[in-house]
C-alpha cells in the first residue's frame, strides 16, 4: 500500500490544479470585478466601489428581471414535475418491452444540442412557422407562439424534461412494490396510495429534480435568447449584454446576485421540502 | 378506472411525442426542397446537405468541434479519472468537501462559469486570441461528467478484487493496469461519451470564448439562427446528430459487448 | 515451510481499537483458526499479516524476517476471500495464472503450475470459464487454486465458505483440511463458526473485542475454557456464580448460591475470590431419587426432544434455572422433582475475563 498511499495525492493534483486555475481563481475574480469602478473606455476604471451591487439589487429594470427569471424558472419546474412523474413512474414499472426503446426516447434530448431543439421549436412557433401555416389553413387566427414566455417555458421544459425524469425514475424504482400492495391490502384506493406512499417516498426524487431543474433554469442563456429574441429578458440574456456593452464590473455583480439568489431560493427549498420529509418519516 | 387509465396512458404518449417533436421537425426541414418549410412538406431533397458540406465557414467550425470535442474528451479524461480514484479509494476527511469541488462546474450556471473564464483571461492577458482559453473551458465543464461516471464504476469495483492481485504479487502499478483499470473501463468510456457531447454541443462556453476565426459548430448555428433562417443549419444539426448518435453506437460497441456482462 | 510469529499486535481505526495486543505463534505446516464473533478482530488481524492492514504497534514475522514494512505482494502469502475476489475479466485460466506471470514465471512453467493445480482442486477442463459461469463451490475451489498456485509461505483464508449452503461447507471442510495436510502449507484460517474450527484446526485462536481469551485444541476450548465468554460462545454452558472457598493442585471448590461445587481450574485463584463454576449440559447427571449422594434438589420445568438428545431446564431451590441433556430417551417426566449431580471432574473454573 505504502507506495501508492505515498504517490495518492499525485491523483487529485491535476483536477485540483484544473479547478483551481480556471475555476476557483475567475470566480473569485468576478467576485474583485463586481467591486470595480465602471469605466466607458477599459475593462473598469481605478478604485472600488459597491455602487454596482446596489443597482443590481435596487434598480426597478434589473429587479423586476430578476423576479421575472425566477418566476419562469418555477414555473418551468412545476411544469417539467407534472410532465415528468407519469413519465417516470411509467418507466419505473413497466414490464413492456418497449421499455429500453422508451427509456431511450426519454434520454434522446440530451444527445441533441441545445441550439437544435432550440431551431426546432423556431421551426414550429414562428410566427409563419408550421403551427401558424396549419391555423392558416383551418382558417383560424395566427396564434403569437414565439417572442414571448410561451414559447421560452415550451421549449425549456422539453430541454429539463430528462433531468426530471432520471431522479424521479431513480426515487420511484426504489420504492418497493409491495409497500404498494401492502397499502392495497390495508383498504387505501389508489389515489391513498398515491398520496400517501408514492408521493411521500419518491420525495428525494423529486427534490433532487426540481432543485437541479431550478439551478439550470435560472442558468438558461440560449433558449430564451433565441426564442424570447429581445422580448423575453432574464437575467442571463441581461448580463451577456452587459458584457457587449462593456460594462464588465456592473455584469458582474449582476451574475453573483443571480447565484446568490437561485441558491437562497434553492436553500430554502431544500429546508422546506426537507421539513416534510422529516415530518414524513 | 378505465378513464383515469386512459388519461394516464394519453398524458404519456403525449409526453413522449412532445420530446421527439423538435428533432423529427429539424430533421424534416433539412430534407425539405424549398427554403421556407411548409405545412405539409413538399419534396425531398439532399441540396441543403450538399450546401452545409461546400459551406466553407460550416465545415471549418464542424472541424473545428470535433478536434475541440476528442481534444477535450482526452484531457478530461486524463483527468477525471484519477480524481474519481483518489475520491473513491483514497481521499479521508475531506472526501465530500472534495466531490464539491469536482463537481463545482456542474452546480454553477455553466453562463456564469463563461464570464468568468472570459474576464479572467482579458486580466491574464490572453482574451479570446488562443484557441486553448477555448479548450480549457470544454474541459472545466466535462470533467465533473467523467469524475461521476467513473466514480460509479468504481463503487460497484470490490476492493478485494485489488487486494487479491497484490496478494498474488502484483505491484500497485500492475494491480491497477490489469485489474482495476479493465473493470473500470466501462464508466471510463461512459464518461467519454458523456465528455463528448457536452463539448461536441456546448454553447454556453463557446458562446464567449471563442476567438476570431474559430467558431465551434453549435456557435455557427446559433448565429445563423439569431440574424434569420437557413436551412443549411437544420442539414448542419443532422450531421451533428449523427455524429453524436455514432459516438453512442461506438461505445456500446466498445463496451456493451464483453464488459458490461459481468 | 514457515513458521509465523504474532507479537503484541495493535490495530486501531481511529477511536475504535480492533486489535489490543495479539500475541500467536503458528508452526510450520499448522492450522490455526481465529474464532470470535462478529467484530472481535479476526479479519484484522488476518489483513494486518497480509500487509491490507498497517499494524498501529507489535511485530509480525515470518521465520524470524518482520514482515510489517513489506507491502502484500512482497510477503508471498496466499489468501483466500470471503466473497472469494475472482477476477470478473479473466477464465479460470487468467485467474490462476496471474499469480505466476506477477512472478515472472514463463508461459510454458506456467501452464504446467495452473495444469497441475487445476488437478488439485478437481477443477480439470474448467479452463476457458469465467468465473461467472460456475457455482459457488467451484468458484471457492478456484480462489484455493489459485491463493496455492504461487507456492506461498503462508495461506489465509477469510471466512472461506460463508457463502456457501450447508451441505457443501461440509465436504469443503474436509476438502480443504485434506488439502492443507497434503501441501503442508501453514495456514491461518478465520471462522465465526465453532464447528469449522473444531473440525479443521490444530489449534484454536478465541478472540473477543480484539484479544485472545484462549488458545488450544477443540477439546480445549470446550472442556476447559478460560473465561465466561469462551464458554458462552462455544457450545451451551452452565454458569455457576460464587466464591473461591479452598482447595488446591487443580481442585477448587467454589461456594455457590445452590451449595458448594468442586471443579477443576488451570490456575490457582485465591480463596475468597469471585470465580464461576461451568459445566456443560451433556455432563449433568440426573438422579430420579433427590436425595441421592453429592445431588442437589431441582425440579423438572420443561422438556424438548431434539432428536438424538433430550434437553431440560432444571429449577433449582435457589431459584437458578440448569439446562441439562440427556440420552433421547431419558425418562424424566416436567414437574419431576430429581436429584441433580455436578461431576467435579466435568466442571471448571473459568475467569471473567483474560487475566
Ligand atoms: N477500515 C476500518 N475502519 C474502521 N473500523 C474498522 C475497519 N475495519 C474494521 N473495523 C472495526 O474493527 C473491529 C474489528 O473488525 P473485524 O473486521 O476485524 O471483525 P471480524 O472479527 O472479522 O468480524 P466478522 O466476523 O463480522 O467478519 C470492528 O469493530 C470493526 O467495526
Ligand atoms: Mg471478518
Amino acid at each position: 500500500m505504502s507506495g501508492i498511499a505515498r504517490a495518492k495525492w499525485l491523483l487529485a493534483a491535476p483536477v485540483g490544479a484544473m479547478v483551481f486555475g480556471f475555476f476557483m481563481v475567475p470566480y473569485l475574480n468576478i467576485v474583485v470585478m463586481s467591486l470595480r469602478q465602471p469605466s466607458t473606455t477599459q475593462a473598469y476604471g481605478p478604485g472600488f466601489t459597491t455602487d454596482n451591487f446596489v443597482k443590481a439589487a435596487t434598480d426597478p429594470l434589473y429587479v423586476v428581471t430578476l423576479l421575472d427569471t425566477l418566476r419562469l424558472a418555477a414555473m418551468i419546474t412545476l411544469i417539467t414535475l407534472a410532465l415528468a412523474y407519469p413519465v417516470a413512474f411509467h418507466l419505473a414499472r413497466t414490464e413492456s418491452r418497449w421499455r429500453g426503446v422508451l427509456y431511450g426516447l426519454v434520454l434522446s434530448p440530451l444527445l441533441v444540442g441545445v441550439v437544435i431543439r432550440t431551431f426546432g421549436w423556431i421551426i414550429l412557433l414562428a410566427n409563419n412557422g408550421l403551427i401558424n401555416q396549419a391555423m392558416r389553413q383551418l382558417d383560424l387566427p395566427r396564434l403569437q407562439l414565439m417572442y414571448n414566455e410561451f414559447g421560452v417555458v415550451l421549449a425549456l421544459v422539453h430541454i429539463f424534461l430528462p433531468f426530471m425524469v432520471l431522479p424521479l425514475m431513480g426515487a420511484i424504482q426504489g420504492i418497493d412494490p409491495r409497500l404498494e400492495e401492502a397499502a392495497r391490502s390495508l383498504g387505501a384506493d389508489k389515489r391513498r396510495v398515491f398520496l400517501r406512499v408514492l408521493l411521500p417516498l419518491s420525495m428525494p426524487g423529486i427534490q433532487s429534480g426540481c432543485i437541479l431543474v431550478f439551478v439550470l433554469a435560472c442558468g438558461a442563456y440560449v433558449t430564451p435568447l433565441l426564442l424570447g429574441a429581445g422580448r423575453v429578458h432574464t437575467t442571463t440574456t441581461v448580463v451577456v449584454h452587459q458584457l457587449e456593452l462593456f460594462l464588465w464590473p456592473f455584469g458582474a455583480a449582476l451574475a453573483l446576485v443571480l447565484s446568490l439568489v437561485g441558491l437562497m431560493v434553492v436553500w430554502l427549498y431544500a429546508r422546506l421540502s426537507g421539513r416534510v420529509l422529516r415530518g414524513q418519516s | 378506472m378505465k378513464l383515469w387509465r386512459g388519461l394516464f396512458g394519453g398524458l404519456i404518449g403525449a409526453v413522449y411525442v412532445f420530446l421527439m417533436l423538435p428533432i423529427a421537425i429539424v430533421v424534416m426541414a433539412s430534407f425539405n426542397s424549398t427554403r421556407a418549410l411548409r405545412f405539409p412538406p413538399e419534396g425531398f431533397s439532399l441540396r441543403w446537405y450538399v450546401a452545409f458540406f461546400e459551406s466553407e465557414p460550416f465545415m471549418e467550425s464542424f472541424r473545428l468541434s470535433l478536434v475541440l470535442g476528442v481534444a477535450a474528451t482526452v484531457a478530461s479524461v486524463l483527468i477525471g479519472t484519477p480524481a474519481a480514484l483518489y475520491y473513491v479509494r483514497f481521499a479521508g476527511r475531506w472526501r465530500e468537501a472534495f466531490r464539491l469541488y469536482v463537481l463545482a462546474p456542474l452546480l454553477l450556471p455553466e453562463i456564469l462559469t463563461a464570464i468568468a473564464l472570459l474576464f479572467f483571461y482579458y486580466q491574464i492577458g490572453i482574451g479570446t486570441k488562443s484557441v486553448a482559453g477555448l479548450f480549457i473551458g470544454h474541459v472545466v465543464v466535462c470533467i465533473p461528467f467523467v469524475f461521476l461516471q467513473v466514480t460509479a464504476s468504481l463503487y460497484n469495483l470490490s476492493p478485494s478484487l485489488e487486494e487479491a492481485a497484490r496478494s498474488l504479487g502484483a505491484s500497485p502499478w500492475m494491480t491497477f493496469l490489469r485489474i482495476t483499470l479493465p473493470l473500470i473501463k466501462p464508466g471510463v468510456i461512459n464518461g467519454a461519451l458523456f465528455a463528448f457531447i457536452i463539448s461536441f454541443d456546448n454553447v454556453s462556453i463557446s458562446l464567449l470564448l471563442k476567438g476570431i476565426g474559430s467558431t465551434p459548430l453549435p456557435m455557427q448555428l446559433f448565429d445563423y439562427l439569431r440574424w434569420g433562417f437557413d436551412p443549411t443549419t437544420a442539414a448542419a444539426s443532422v450531421v451533428s446528430i449523427l455524429m453524436t448518435l455514432g459516438a453512442v453506437v461506438l461505445v456500446d460497441r466498445l463496451v456493451g459487448l464483453r464488459a458490461m456482462r459481468f | 515451510m514457515t513458521q509465523l510469529r504474532i507479537a503484541g499486535l495493535e490495530k486501531r481505526f481511529g477511536e475504535v481499537a480492533a486489535v489490543r495486543g495479539v500475541d500467536l505463534e503458528v508452526a510450520e505446516g499448522e492450522l490455526v483458526s481465529l474464532l470470535g464473533p462478529s467484530g472481535c478482530g479476526k479479519t484484522t488481524t488476518l489483513r494486518c499479516v497480509a500487509g491490507f492492514e498497517q499494524p498501529s504497534g507489535g511485530r509480525i514475522a515470518f521465520d524470524g524476517t518482520d514482515v510489517v514494512p513489506l507491502p502484500p505482494e512482497k510477503r508471498d502469502i496466499g489468501m483466500v476471500f470471503q466473497n472469494y475476489a475472482l477476477f470478473p475479466h479473466m477464465t479460470v485460466r487468467e485467474n490462476l495464472g496471474f499469480g505466476p506471470e506477477m512472478r515472472g514465471i514463463g508461459a510454458a512453467a506456467r501452464a504446467k503450475k495452473v495444469a497441475d493445480v487445476l488437478a488439485m482442486v478437481q477443477l480439470v477442463g474448467y479452463e476457458e470459464r469465467y468465473p461467472r459461469q460456475l457455482s459457488g463451490g467451484q468458484q471457492q475451489r478456484v480462489a484455493l487454486a489459485r491463493a496455492l498456485v504461487i507456492e506461498p509461505k503462508l495461506l489465509l483464508l477469510d471466512e472461506p465458505l460463508a457463502n456457501l449452503d450447508a451441505k457443501l461447507r461440509d465436504e469443503m471442510r474436509f476438502f480443504i483440511r485434506s488439502l492443507q495436510r497434503r501441501v503442508g502449507i501453514t495456514t491461518l484460517y478465520v471462522t465465526h463458526d465453532q464447528a469449522e474450527a473444531m473440525v479443521m484446526s490444530d489449534r484454536i485462536v478465541v478472540m473477543f473485542e480484539g484479544r485472545i481469551h484462549q488458545i488450544g485444541s477443540a477439546e480445549d476450548v470446550y472442556d476447559r475454557p478460560a473465561t465466561r465468554a469462551v464458554s458462552n460462545f462455544i457450545g451451551q454452558s452452565n454458569l455457576l456464580d460464587g466464591r473461591v472457598a479452598g482447595g488446591g493442585n487443580g481442585r477448587w471448590r467454589i461456594d455457590t448460591a445452590m451449595g458448594p461445587v468442586s471443579c477443576g481450574s488451570g490456575f490457582a485463584p485465591a480463596v475468597g475470590d469471585r470465580a464461576s463454576a461451568m459445566i456443560r449440559p451433556e455432563a449433568i447427571e440426573l438422579h430420579a431419587n433427590k436425595t441421592d449422594a453429592g445431588c442437589f434438589p431441582g425440579r423438572i420445568e420443561s422438556r424438548y426432544f431434539l432428536g438424538n438428545l433430550a434437553e431440560f431446564r432444571v429449577r433449582m431451590s435457589d431459584g437458578s434455572l440448569l439446562i441439562v441433556q440427556q440420552p433421547a430417551h431419558a425418562a424424566h417426566a416436567v414437574g419431576a422433582e430429581i436429584g441433580v449431580r455436578l461431576p467435579a471432574e466435568r466442571a471448571w473454573l473459568v475467569r471473567e475475563d483474560v487475566a
